[in-house]
Parts: structure tokens; sequence; C-alpha cells
């Protein structure tokens, strides 16, 4: 296809501004209107991922062997095996993948006040290193995240507190299991109480310092359970990238176990993977209405020029070159809607990544999929999307112009001049 | 949930589970019933006084408890650790289906919701299940002769419990191997429901204790999944015991938990 063909394309299309500003706006609102869906299901999927690994689970965890998934006691990290702990987590924390990692250790116990009890499971942390993974901090309703002041400070879950029968500043007795076989119990002062919307957690998590959860448990400091991993890019297959990767490296020292968020939470993944295939459903549904468009706005096109392209022919314009001539039609106008629905759509996105769309309130957050969305939703820039849509867009015209290309290349130069 | 104090439910259990008592007769199967009724009452008794020790012994720690048990009736029970020294001094008291902790290290008296003791007790060879499951498996099984004969030269019969079909029993059917010549318990063992061997109460030291032939030590093996015996048991021994001695009812109450 030659320059000039573009250019008489271009031409042409502007013969009839009214008709091409209108196929423009319709096709350029779409991109836009494509760029808008895109952006806000890539901020959901950035969303619940960073619910969903954010508030516990973290990016990346690292275990004993058989540790995972049954959580036993004393499949520990440390002083068991002979792992460092301490060098375990510095390796970890100095890989250029990883934004901060921190130790953790488990336990299940019962939460009991004066009249009442409830089971929980007891997560022990650093409170400064936990605080640059998790987001739990961020959902505190009453008192305060650990602060690191007093051994025996506990916060737990708002749902867990209504059924213990506490409230902040109150004492309650941990009875778990220990390591040793022995019961291990305790008090502890109720420093704060959470709320993140999730069940499972809100009903049946109580955090405490790590060094008291190791006391209680009777594990000795160098054994923990886990480490928990934030990493600087969480997408799904960074993160499983990334994983396997540290475990190959680390497993050069320490016997552990790496596995990524998708692996821990694979209903999660399945979510994330869902709403890709969702994302890409809409926009094909978007390029067949874009097909009618096209194949509507390019027919008219040609109906009316039936006159003038038959002269084309008659003065020596072949067949090939009317369907070229076409084609470059759409694409251009292709093009130009682009243009124009980026344009349009750009101050959208930027809003929606800065503002995003408030669902009503405080209590407009929603539980997705066993992740808490909202109450604000925050798109997420995702250009590939951008890009797909695009594409696909200058494709859909391509093809969907050469139903009208070939009409007009078949048409007769002697017949089509005697049209008015 | 897991290990509460895992040693007192053991004692608990290893009474309630033998009082299947009042097996009610039926007509063919009138000297099963018995049997396994008379068995199932050995440790019955209007009250019990034990000292008493558990071991248990698993993949990764080892434990010797000593306590004290009190019972009064079915319902009343009272349980202190004597050691060793990190859970010395806690108490544990069962009135009707409340049960109680005394912690001493807090000082404080925990009380358990019967709902939330329905899993297994982790570290122990005994779940919680046998405890509530108490006082009502009475007309549970239906009991018949699966074995009458020598068994390593001792004459030995072996009834076979399958629960009824209404009966909320975990187990697929229990065996329970008597001796013939004095009708003590041997053994009993617990299969699930595809009938796999899950755990095996093997019973020894027969003594006569207040009047009454008892075996005083008990031990709970558990199974693998191959029906093979692992590396996890609970052996309970009676080093004291006595029935049927006065008890007062208040000591079953939580004022005399402390000690």
């Amino acid at each position: 296809m030659s320059g000039r063909l573009l250019r008489l394309a271009w031409r042409n299309l502007w013969r009839n501004p009214r008709r091409t500003m209108i196929a423009m706006a319709a096709i350029g609102f779409g991109y836009a209107m494509l760029l808008f869906l895109a952006c806000l299901m890539a901020g959901l999927r950035q969303q619940m991922i960073e619910t969903g690994t954010g508030l516990l689970l973290s990016d990346v965890e690292v275990h004993a062997p058989d540790y995972y998934p049954e959580r036993p006691i004393h499949q520990t990290l440390g002083a068991q095996k002979g792992t460092d702990v301490g060098a375990l987590v510095a390796a970890i924390a100095a890989d250029p993948r990883v934004q901060a990692a921190s130790p953790r250790v488990y336990g299940y116990g019962l939460v009991s006040a004066t009249h009442q009890s409830a089971g929980a499971q007891l997560l022990g942390v650093v409170p400064d290193q936990e605080q640059k993974i998790t987001l739990l901090q961020t959902r505190m309703v009453k008192g305060s995240y650990l602060t690191g002041r007093t051994p025996k400070e506990i916060v737990i879950g708002d749902k867990l507190a209504t059924t213990s029968g506490v409230d902040v500043g109150s004492e309650i007795v941990l009875l778990a299991p220990a390591a040793d076989g022995s019961t291990g119990n305790d008090l502890y002062t109720v420093t704060g109480m959470f709320h993140t919307g999730l069940d499972a957690m809100d009903r049946g998590l109580a955090l405490m310092s790590l060094a008291s959860l190791q006391e209680l448990l009777r594990l000795p400091p160098g054994r923990i359970h886990e480490v928990g991993i934030k990493l600087h890019d969480n997408d799904i297959t960074a993160a499983a990238a990334t994983a396997a990767g540290l475990e190959v490296q680390l497993s050069k020292t320490f016997p552990v176990r790496v596995r990524a968020w998708p692996d821990l939470a694979p209903e999660l993944a399945d979510y994330v993977q869902f709403n890709r295939r969702v994302t890409f459903f809409l926009f094909f549904i978007f390029f067949l209405l874009a097909v009618m468009g096209i194949v509507n706005t390019m027919l008219m096109a040609i109906v009316e020029r039936t006159r003038e392209l038959g002269m084309l022919m008659a003065v020596g314009m072949r067949p090939v070159q009317v369907v070229g001539l076409i084609v470059a039609e759409a694409a251009s106008l292709a093009g130009a809607s682009l243009v124009l629905g980026g344009a349009l759509g750009y101050p959208l996105l930027w809003y929606l990544q800065v503002h995003g769309l408030n669902l009503g309130g405080d209590r407009g957050a929603v539980s997705l999929g066993g992740v808490v969305v909202g109450p604000i939703w925050h798109g997420r820039q995702d250009f590939a999307a951008y890009a797909q849509a695009a594409v696909g867009l200058a494709l859909t015209a391509v093809v969907s112009a050469l139903y009208p290309a070939l009409r007009a290349a078949r048409f007769r130069p002697a017949e089509a001049l005697r049209k008015v | 949930m897991m290990g509460w104090k895992t040693g007192s439910v053991a004692i608990c259990l290893a009474l309630t589970r033998l009082s299947l008592g009042q097996v009610s007769p039926s007509a063919h199967d009138q000297r099963p019933r018995e049997i396994v009724d008379r068995v199932s009452r050995l440790f019955v008794s209007k009250s019990c006084i034990a000292t008493m020790e558990m071991q248990i012994t698993n993949p990764e720690w080892q434990r010797k408890i000593s306590m004290q048990f009190w019972s009064l009736g079915e319902s009343n029970i009272l349980i202190r650790i004597l050691s060793p020294q990190e859970d010395a001094g806690t108490a544990i008291l069962k009135v009707g289906s409340k049960i109680s902790y005394y912690l001493p290290k807090t000082n404080r008296t925990v009380k358990i919701r019967a709902s939330m003791m329905t899993t297994s007790w982790m570290g122990s060879n005994f779940t919680l299940d046998d405890l509530v499951k108490q006082s009502r498996l009475t007309d549970d099984y239906v009991i018949t002769t699966s074995f009458e004969g020598q068994r390593d030269g001792v004459g030995v019969s072996e009834y076979t419990l399958t629960p009824k079909p209404a009966a909320v029993v975990v187990w697929g059917k229990d065996i329970l191997a008597v001796r013939q010549a004095d009708r003590m318990p041997l053994w009993q063992r617990y299969y699930d429901e595809d009938g796999k061997l899950v755990r095996e109460l093997a019973f020894s030291a027969y003594k006569t204790v207040s009047g009454r032939l008892i075996p005083t030590r008990l031990t709970m093996q558990s199974m693998n999944k191959a029906g093979k015996a692992v590396a996890e048991k609970t052996t309970i021994t009676y080093e004291k015991i006595t029935f049927d001695e006065p008890i007062g009812e208040e000591i079953f109450s939580l004022k005399n938990l402390k000690p």
C-alpha cells in the first residue's frame, strides 16, 4: 500500500466530514470505554490481590519443607534443622525483587475472657517488619496496632472480641497447645481490634508479638514457622516466578519451600484469571459491535461513490488498488478514532487511578471471592490491555472493510459510471 | 480443639468409653450383651477417687502427666494435675456439660463451650468427641460374637459392636476381646467406616480394687492409614483407685478448682 494511496484515503475520508466524524465518535467513544473498563478491571484485580495478600497472606511465604498446608507446630524454620533464621530473613530481604520480609509464628488457641471463650488462630509477628508486608494496621477500628511497648499485647478481630466478650483494655487468657505437648497459657491485654470485612479474620485471628507467641507455644526464639514477603511486583506471573527463583537461590543454604500467593490462595488466582477473561470477552463483544459500525460506514461510502470508483477504474485503477483504497480508508478511520478515543479516555484513566469510583461511603466495601473491595474502587493502568484494544480495533477495522472493498472491486466501470 | 490437657480427657474417656453400660437385653444375643455390659460397667461406680499417670508418646515429644481424679456419678468430674512442673495445679472441672479449666499460671478459670470440643485433641490419642458423647452410647450398638477360642493359649471371646443406623457414632465398628476365664477385657479395636483399624485400646495389669477386678493400665495406640501402629500412643496407669467412697458434691465446684 503506497503512501499515495493512504493520502488519497485520508482525503476521501474528509470529503464527507459529517459521516466520518460520526463514525469516529462512535469508535473513539467505544475505545475510550474499553480503556475505562480495562482500567477498572485492572484496578479490581490489583485491589483483590492487595487485600487478598496484603491483610494476612503476603505475596510470598517461605516455610520449612513439610510445614504447608497442615501447618504443624513442629515444622519450623530454624533451630530444629540448624537454619539461622536471622540469616534467612536477611538473605530474603537482600533480594532486589523483595520489598520487605517479616518472620512469623502460628498457633491455635482458645481466647477466653471471664465467661466466654472462642477459638482463634494466633499469629506472632515483629510489628515493625510486619507492617511493611501487610496492611492490618490500616484496618484498626478500636485501640491501636501492636505497639511493642509491652510484651503481653494482643490485637484481635472485632467479631472475635464480641464472641469472647472483651473490649480494648480487657485482659484475656490464651490457652494453646504448645510444642512440647504442654498447654501454654498466659494473660494478655487487648490493645486493639481490627475489622477487615473478611469473616474468617474478624472472627478468628489474634495478633501478638513473635516473642510472646514463641513463649506461649514454648518455641525457642530461633524457631519460626514462616517468612512473609512483600514483592515490588506481585502480579500473578511475576510472583510465581520470583517464588521459584527465591526457592532455587535460598535452597543452596537453607532447607526451605517458597510459595507465591497464587499457590497459597488458588481461589484468588482463579478470580484474577477470570477477571482477565471477562475483560477480554467484553473487548470481543465491543469489536463485534465495531465491525457492524465500520462495515456500515464503508458500505455507505462505496455506494455513494459508485460513480467515482467506476471512473477511477475506467482510467486504470486495478481492483486490488480499489480494495487497498477502501481498506486504507477504514484503517485511517480507525487510527483517527483511536487517537480521539485516547484523547477522550486519558483524563478518565487518570481520574480513575487517582480518585477512583466511590462505591458508597464507609460501608460500601464488598467481599468478592473472599476478598474485600471498596469502598473506593481505584483504577489501575493496564497498558498491555490498552494496546490490545487498539490493535484489536485496528484489525477489526481492516477486516470489516474487506467486504465493502471486495464489493467495490467487483464494480464494472461501464455500469458504475451510469449510476448517479 | 488441640491438646487441652490431653491427659485429663484421656482418663474421663477411658472411663466413659467403657461405660457402654445398660445394654438393653434382647432374646437371641443375651450372653454377648451381658458380657459387654459387664465389661462396660467395670469402672462405673457411685464415686471414684484415683491417682493416675498418663504417658503420652508421639514423634515430637513425650510427656508423663500425673494427676488426681474424682468422680461422682456420671456428670461430676474433677481432675487436678500434680506434675510435670509447668502444668502442676491445673484443674479441670466438669459438671453436667460445662467444662472449666483453672490455670494456676494466670490464676484464672476458663470456661470451655461444649460446642468447641468437637474436634480431636492434637497430640493425644483420644478425641474430645469421646468425652462429649459420654453418656448416650448405651443403646447405640448391635452386638454379635465374632470369635470364640484360643489366642496365644488364652481362651478369648471377641464381640463386634456395630453402631445402629440411627446412632451418632464416629466409628464404623468396635471389636472387644474378653478373656474367657475372668471376663476381663483384653483390647478394644476401633475401625472406621471403611473397616480400617484406626486405634486400639489395650488393657493390662489386672488388680482387685475395692472388691472388683479391673485392668489398671490402659494403652491407646493410634494406627496409620495402613492400619499399622505408629509412634503415637497414650498409656494411663492407675496407681491408686478406690470406688464408692463417699465424696461430697461440694468438691465439684468452681471454688474448689483453686488448690
